[in-house]
Protein backbone atom coordinates (compact mmCIF):
# COMPACT_ATOMS: atom_id res chain seq x y z
CA UNK A 1 0.00 0.00 0.00
CA UNK A 2 1.27 3.42 -0.57
CA UNK A 3 0.65 6.41 1.26
CA UNK A 4 0.87 10.04 0.36
CA UNK A 5 2.39 12.77 1.74
CA UNK A 6 0.96 16.56 1.52
CA UNK A 7 3.77 19.09 2.56
CA UNK A 8 2.95 23.01 2.96
CA UNK A 9 5.01 26.27 2.69
CA UNK A 10 2.29 28.11 5.13
CA UNK A 11 5.12 29.05 7.53
CA UNK A 12 7.44 30.54 5.36
CA UNK A 13 4.34 32.61 3.43
CA UNK A 14 3.31 33.53 6.80
CA UNK A 15 6.59 35.25 7.27
CA UNK A 16 6.64 36.70 4.12
CA UNK A 17 3.49 38.62 4.37
CA UNK A 18 4.60 39.99 7.45
CA UNK A 19 4.74 37.27 10.10
CA UNK A 20 0.89 37.05 10.47
CA UNK A 21 -0.03 34.83 13.63
CA UNK A 22 -1.24 31.54 13.72
CA UNK A 23 -4.50 33.20 15.33
CA UNK A 24 -4.91 35.84 12.83
CA UNK A 25 -4.77 33.61 9.53
CA UNK A 26 -6.81 30.99 11.63
CA UNK A 27 -9.50 33.88 11.98
CA UNK A 28 -9.50 34.63 8.32
CA UNK A 29 -9.89 31.09 7.49
CA UNK A 30 -12.78 30.31 9.62
CA UNK A 31 -10.59 27.29 11.88
CA UNK A 32 -9.15 27.53 15.14
CA UNK A 33 -5.15 28.38 15.96
CA UNK A 34 -4.74 24.97 17.23
CA UNK A 35 -5.45 23.87 13.23
CA UNK A 36 -3.47 25.95 11.40
CA UNK A 37 -0.94 24.97 13.55
CA UNK A 38 -1.70 20.86 13.16
CA UNK A 39 -1.67 22.09 9.00
CA UNK A 40 1.35 23.94 9.35
CA UNK A 41 2.82 20.59 11.22
CA UNK A 42 1.72 17.99 8.67
CA UNK A 43 -0.78 16.69 11.44
CA UNK A 44 -3.84 17.60 9.25
CA UNK A 45 -4.70 18.12 5.49
CA UNK A 46 -7.60 20.47 5.41
CA UNK A 47 -10.28 20.69 3.24
CA UNK A 48 -10.37 22.09 -0.41
CA UNK A 49 -12.25 24.92 0.73
CA UNK A 50 -9.92 25.75 3.58
CA UNK A 51 -6.98 25.27 1.36
CA UNK A 52 -8.20 27.55 -1.08
CA UNK A 53 -8.75 29.77 1.71
CA UNK A 54 -5.63 29.96 2.64
CA UNK A 55 -4.15 30.24 -1.02
CA UNK A 56 -6.45 33.27 -0.59
CA UNK A 57 -5.02 35.15 2.22
CA UNK A 58 -1.74 34.73 1.01
CA UNK A 59 -2.66 35.59 -2.82
CA UNK A 60 -0.99 33.17 -4.54
CA UNK A 61 -2.20 29.92 -6.27
CA UNK A 62 -2.85 26.63 -4.20
CA UNK A 63 0.43 24.94 -5.47
CA UNK A 64 2.56 27.31 -4.15
CA UNK A 65 1.20 26.53 -0.88
CA UNK A 66 0.41 23.48 -0.54
CA UNK A 67 2.23 20.14 -2.51
CA UNK A 68 1.69 16.72 -3.50
CA UNK A 69 4.28 13.80 -3.00
CA UNK A 70 3.15 10.88 -3.42
CA UNK A 71 5.55 8.02 -1.86
CA UNK A 72 5.42 5.27 -3.79
CA UNK A 73 6.00 1.46 -2.21
CA UNK A 74 9.95 0.45 -3.14
CA UNK A 75 8.87 -2.71 -4.88
CA UNK A 76 6.73 -0.91 -7.64
CA UNK A 77 8.90 0.99 -10.37
CA UNK A 78 7.93 3.77 -12.39
CA UNK A 79 7.01 2.72 -15.86
CA UNK B 1 -3.62 23.10 23.87
CA UNK B 2 -7.05 23.78 22.24
CA UNK B 3 -10.42 24.60 24.56
CA UNK B 4 -12.15 21.52 23.19
CA UNK B 5 -8.50 19.07 23.91
CA UNK B 6 -8.58 20.61 27.50
CA UNK B 7 -12.47 19.68 27.55
CA UNK B 8 -11.65 16.73 26.10
CA UNK B 9 -8.46 15.80 29.36
CA UNK B 10 -11.47 17.05 31.80
CA UNK B 11 -14.10 14.51 30.61
CA UNK B 12 -11.81 11.44 30.64
CA UNK B 13 -10.61 12.40 34.10
CA UNK B 14 -13.67 12.85 35.50
CA UNK B 15 -15.40 9.56 34.45
CA UNK B 16 -12.05 7.98 35.33
CA UNK B 17 -12.17 9.42 38.98
CA UNK B 18 -15.86 9.11 39.62
CA UNK B 19 -15.85 5.05 37.96
CA UNK B 20 -12.55 4.42 39.78
CA UNK B 21 -14.28 5.36 42.83
CA UNK B 22 -17.47 2.96 41.91
CA UNK B 23 -15.47 0.50 41.15
CA UNK B 24 -13.76 0.65 44.87
CA UNK B 25 -17.88 0.16 46.16
CA UNK B 26 -18.99 -2.16 43.27
CA UNK B 27 -20.39 -5.43 44.12
CA UNK B 28 -18.58 -8.31 42.94
CA UNK B 29 -19.56 -9.05 39.42
CA UNK B 30 -19.66 -12.60 39.62
CA UNK B 31 -22.18 -12.25 42.14
CA UNK B 32 -23.69 -8.72 42.46
CA UNK B 33 -26.47 -8.86 44.53
CA UNK B 34 -29.31 -6.67 44.40
CA UNK B 35 -28.60 -3.66 41.81
CA UNK B 36 -27.77 -0.72 43.74
CA UNK B 37 -29.32 1.97 41.42
CA UNK B 38 -28.86 4.63 43.98
CA UNK B 39 -25.18 4.41 44.04
CA UNK B 40 -25.49 4.76 40.03
CA UNK B 41 -27.16 7.34 39.76
CA UNK B 42 -24.94 8.93 42.54
CA UNK B 43 -21.85 8.28 40.21
CA UNK B 44 -23.76 9.55 36.97
CA UNK B 45 -24.82 12.91 39.63
CA UNK B 46 -21.28 13.05 40.81
CA UNK B 47 -19.46 13.12 37.26
CA UNK B 48 -22.33 15.82 35.85
CA UNK B 49 -21.54 18.08 38.61
CA UNK B 50 -17.74 17.67 37.96
CA UNK B 51 -18.23 18.20 34.26
CA UNK B 52 -20.18 21.54 34.82
CA UNK B 53 -17.98 23.00 37.63
CA UNK B 54 -14.74 22.31 35.50
CA UNK B 55 -17.02 23.85 31.91
CA UNK B 56 -17.88 26.90 33.99
CA UNK B 57 -14.28 27.43 35.24
CA UNK B 58 -12.71 26.67 31.57
CA UNK B 59 -15.52 28.98 29.95
CA UNK B 60 -14.82 31.85 32.66
CA UNK B 61 -10.96 31.20 31.75
CA UNK B 62 -11.13 31.42 28.22
CA UNK B 63 -14.37 32.56 27.36
CA UNK B 64 -13.30 33.25 23.64
CA UNK B 65 -12.20 29.80 23.07
CA UNK B 66 -15.43 28.73 24.94
CA UNK B 67 -17.55 30.94 22.27
CA UNK B 68 -15.05 30.04 18.86
CA UNK B 69 -17.49 27.05 17.11
CA UNK B 70 -15.79 23.90 16.06
CA UNK B 71 -13.90 24.19 13.03
CA UNK B 72 -13.49 21.28 10.47
CA UNK B 73 -10.68 19.22 12.44
CA UNK B 74 -12.56 19.43 15.68
CA UNK B 75 -15.59 18.15 13.55
CA UNK B 76 -13.71 15.15 12.11
CA UNK B 77 -12.08 14.34 15.40
CA UNK B 78 -15.12 13.98 17.17
CA UNK B 79 -17.07 11.97 14.00
CA UNK B 80 -13.61 9.50 14.42
CA UNK B 81 -13.66 8.99 18.25
CA UNK B 82 -17.55 8.39 18.71
CA UNK B 83 -17.25 5.59 15.39
CA UNK B 84 -14.55 4.09 17.69
CA UNK B 85 -16.22 4.40 20.86
CA UNK B 86 -19.53 3.22 19.18
CA UNK B 87 -17.61 -0.06 17.59
CA UNK B 88 -16.15 -0.36 21.57
CA UNK B 89 -19.70 -0.38 23.15
CA UNK B 90 -21.19 -2.03 21.11
CA UNK B 91 -18.20 -5.38 21.08
CA UNK B 92 -17.93 -4.66 24.57
CA UNK B 93 -21.59 -5.19 25.03
CA UNK B 94 -21.87 -8.16 23.25
CA UNK B 95 -19.20 -9.56 25.20
CA UNK B 96 -20.78 -8.19 28.43
CA UNK B 97 -23.91 -10.27 27.80
CA UNK B 98 -22.14 -13.39 26.94
CA UNK B 99 -20.12 -13.40 29.49
CA UNK B 100 -22.56 -12.50 32.26
CA UNK B 101 -24.60 -15.06 31.11
CA UNK B 102 -22.09 -17.64 30.93
CA UNK B 103 -20.35 -16.73 34.86
CA UNK B 104 -23.52 -15.97 36.89
CA UNK B 105 -26.84 -16.38 34.52
CA UNK B 106 -28.09 -13.27 36.47
CA UNK B 107 -29.80 -10.40 35.00
CA UNK B 108 -28.51 -7.87 37.49
CA UNK B 109 -24.92 -8.99 36.37
CA UNK B 110 -25.67 -8.45 32.57
CA UNK B 111 -26.72 -4.72 33.53
CA UNK B 112 -23.44 -4.26 35.81
CA UNK B 113 -21.41 -5.76 32.70
CA UNK B 114 -23.66 -3.55 30.16
CA UNK B 115 -22.70 0.07 32.42
CA UNK B 116 -19.04 -1.26 32.74
CA UNK B 117 -19.20 -1.25 28.72
CA UNK B 118 -20.43 2.28 28.31
CA UNK B 119 -18.03 3.51 30.68
CA UNK B 120 -15.32 1.63 29.02
CA UNK B 121 -16.82 2.67 25.20
CA UNK B 122 -16.78 6.64 26.94
CA UNK B 123 -12.90 5.60 27.98
CA UNK B 124 -12.09 5.26 24.67
CA UNK B 125 -13.96 7.89 23.52
CA UNK B 126 -12.15 10.84 25.51
CA UNK B 127 -8.93 9.02 24.97
CA UNK B 128 -9.11 9.03 21.19
CA UNK B 129 -10.08 12.65 20.65
CA UNK B 130 -7.08 13.37 23.13
CA UNK B 131 -4.31 11.07 20.91
CA UNK B 132 -6.31 12.64 17.65
CA UNK B 133 -5.67 16.16 18.63
CA UNK B 134 -2.19 15.55 20.16
CA UNK B 135 -0.85 13.14 16.91
CA UNK B 136 -2.93 14.59 14.52
CA UNK B 137 -5.86 13.32 12.59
Amino acid sequence: MSGTIVSNRIRQLRFEKGEITQQALGERIGVTRQTVNAIELGKYSPSLEVAFRIAEVFGVPLEQVFQYNPVRSPSKKPS
Amino acid sequence: MSFREKSAWITLIAILLVFALYGLHAPRLSDPGPFELHALLACFAAFLAIEAIAWLVLRLRYPEDARTPKDERERLIDLRATRIAARCYVVLSFLAIVIAIHLTNDNIAVGYYIVLAFVIAEIVNYGARIIYYRRGV
